[in-house]
């Protein structure tokens, strides 16, 4: 059986008496966008440099793609875009390619090959002997994710892939993340931008205090609270309201909210308004967004000091 | 070889890039330019391509003497004064931002996330500033070499050893200034690391060769000239010369390592003449043997000089190293 893409069994980081990571353990399945979120300081970024040996971790068990996690040989298949990358102003944007090429080992003959191929994806092939100096924010990420995948890596490290991009740059960064994706790649992405993860990734975990608080697919945690929104014709009958209220469902002009799990739960709150002639204009299953769910996990980490 | 290929041509696109880079090697080049200017004829000799003529006896197209005079010139200014101060300063300014720059957020990250090792990387940044010395020193002895055998006559290669030693001085200061870059990551305080560093070798330099003169030939250098020392004060100071010449034996041998270059350099068909009368004749036109100065620079070998100063440059790349290859970036 393949092995997953990451297998943390274990990962902590302490910088003196401070712990930025306490004891993480995270599976992260090959072929997919794992998003990593989290408040700033969570150890976000320090998770992801311990995987690729730029910070040194205090205690560290587990695996990336089947080696064990420092191993240098296994960089080999790995792709990084750090937060803040900051590439020599010097080097035009095809010199940033082929400089990654070669310190990632890849033999010339394919380092050109791939270097104008992502170039190209990236849409940056127009601007590629421009030095990296004259480039936008925007630009430079293209440049940065572009470089990230030179060595054709199995998986793919992008932390805060978005920050500082424009909106149209946003949407090009998600789309080539998919490409990523259909590929074959796994992605994992760090970032603070929830709507954007919710959008692109399969799997997504917590981090609060140097802690995994949540994890999960974003189907399964944004199911987890389920609610149906039912809008009446005019404001819901005042002898109906404090009857629903009684049961936990909040009521508000003209919508009644109402925890369920599936459809069937709310046929019997159906029955009763029609019961009382109330005419029913809308019905809509709501699920808790991300944001919602990231919030809530993190004020529990903080309760929870373990 | 892929990884060091990458890394090298990046060095070379950064010192490109670097303004101070081609005001360096345009002064030298100038100055390499200034003297191809000097040439000799049959009354004496000329400098800017015969502007100003001087009338000689002894520096005459052809003869011995003249030659000497003109890798004395080299010897005396060219490298002892600019190519071993002013281009080396020059240099170590231009180089400072090399592993300081490297170790901000952002910048080391993807390179060390690539399957290279921390020790390989930093050797190969080490060795880019070296690069920097290299390329510098080797267009002007080139300038220097084409000089000699158009003013001269012949070709005369042992000209090229001032690249090997001034990259030899360089590096020792070099060290210092990595070690400095990578604990702080620092641009100044590895620029003012390194020239404090340089002046204490020099100092070294300077007090283990007083106490070597008291020690040795009893005489004392002091501001009202030289003075003849007492057999007491004789033994005295030979009882201290180990003392004061220990951070000479440790530190790096910057003065010395550069002297090695009037050891080294010869004239086809040796005139017989040694380096102190080389630099009389320089200077004064009369060629005066210089017997102390001449026994003070022979005392330590080659060996020595370099080896022990490499030892200490060993020592301090490993200390930066270490603290590079064990940092969290």
């Amino acid at each position: 059986m393949e092995s997953a893409a990451v297998e943390i069994e274990h990962l902590r980081k302490r910088y003196g008496r401070f712990e930025a990571l306490g004891g993480v353990s995270l599976t992260v399945p090959r072929g997919v966008v794992f998003g990593l979120l989290g408040p700033n300081g969570a150890g976000k970024s320090t998770l992801v440099k311990s995987l690729l040996t730029i910070v040194r971790p205090t205690e560290c068990r587990g695996t990336m793609l089947g080696e064990r996690i420092g191993s240098r040989r296994i960089l080999a298949k790995v792709g990084y875009l750090p937060e803040h990358a900051r590439f020599p102003e010097y080097l035009t944007g095809r010199q940033i390619v082929a400089y990654t090429a070669g310190l990632a080992n890849v033999p010339a003959r394919a380092a050109k090959q791939r270097t104008e191929e992502l170039l190209e994806t990236v849409g940056m092939k127009e601007w590629a002997d421009r030095k990296n100096g004259t480039y936008s924010k925007g630009m430079r990420q293209r440049v940065g994710l572009a470089q990230a995948l030179v060595n054709d890596p199995e998986i793919v490290f992008l932390d805060e892939p978005t920050d500082g991009v424009d909106p149209g740059g946003r949407i090009e960064i998600r789309r080539i993340i998919e490409g990523m994706r259909e590929q074959g790649r796994t992605v994992f992405v760090n970032s603070h931008l929830l709507g954007e993860v919710e959008q692109i990734a399969d799997e997504v975990a917590i981090l609060s205090k140097g802690r995994i608080v949540e994890k999960g697919t974003v189907e399964s945690l944004t199911r987890r609270e389920r609610l149906f929104e039912i809008r009446s014709l005019g404001p819901v009958p005042l002898t109906l309201k404090p009857r629903f209220e009684e049961r936990g469902m909040r009521v508000a002009g003209d919508t009644l909210v109402v925890e369920s799990q599936d459809a069937e739960g709310i046929q019997g709150i159906i029955d009763e308004l029609r019961g009382e002639g109330v005419t029913i204009r809308e019905i809509r299953e709501r699920r808790s967004s991300l944001e919602e769910v990231f919030l809530e996990a993190v004020e529990r980490g903080k309760e929870d000091p373990a | 070889m892929r990884q060091f290929n990458a890394v090298f041509i990046d060095a070379i696109r950064l010192l490109r890039a670097r303004v101070l880079f081609w005001v360096t090697l345009g002064i030298s080049l100038f100055a390499g330019l200034l003297y191809l200017s000097i040439g000799f004829n049959e009354s004496g000799f000329s400098v800017f391509f015969g502007l100003y003529s001087v009338e000689s006896e002894y520096l005459v197209a052809g003869s011995r003497m003249a030659e000497q005079a003109y890798l004395g010139i080299f010897g005396m200014f060219i490298v002892n004064l600019w190519l071993s101060w002013i281009a080396v300063i020059l240099a170590l300014i231009t180089c400072a931002p090399v592993f300081p720059e490297f170790m901000q957020e952002g910048s080391a990250g993807v390179v060390l996330s690539k399957p290279i090792s921390r020790w390989k990387l930093f050797l190969y940044k080490y060795l880019a500033g070296l690069l920097f010395a290299a390329i510098q020193t080797a267009a002007f002895c080139l300038l220097v070499f084409v000089a000699l055998r158009w003013r001269i006559g012949h070709w005369n290669p042992t000209v090229f050893w001032a690249v090997p030693l001034i990259v030899l001085m360089f590096s020792y200061i070099w060290s210092v200034m990595v070690l400095t870059g990578v604990k702080t990551r620092s641009v100044m305080a590895s620029v003012l690391a390194a020239l404090v560093f340089w002046c204490f070798a020099w100092l070294a330099k300077v007090v283990e060769e007083k106490a070597w003169m008291e020690a040795e030939l009893g005489v004392s250098l002091g501001v009202a000239g030289p003075r003849m020392l007492s057999p007491e004060e004789q033994e005295k100071a030979r009882e201290d010369l180990a003392m004061y010449s220990l951070p000479f034996k440790i530190l790096p041998k910057t003065t010395d390592t550069v002297n090695l270059l009037q050891r080294w350099i010869v004239v086809k068909g040796d005139s017989g003449l040694s380096s102190s009368e080389i630099a009389s004749l320089t200077m004064t036109g009369e060629p005066e043997r210089d017997e102390e100065a001449e026994e003070g620079m022979r005392r330590h070998s080659p060996a020595w000089i370099i080896g022990s100063s490499l030892a200490f440059e060993a020592v301090i790349l490993f200390l930066a190293g270490w603290i590079f290859c064990r940092r969290d970036y």
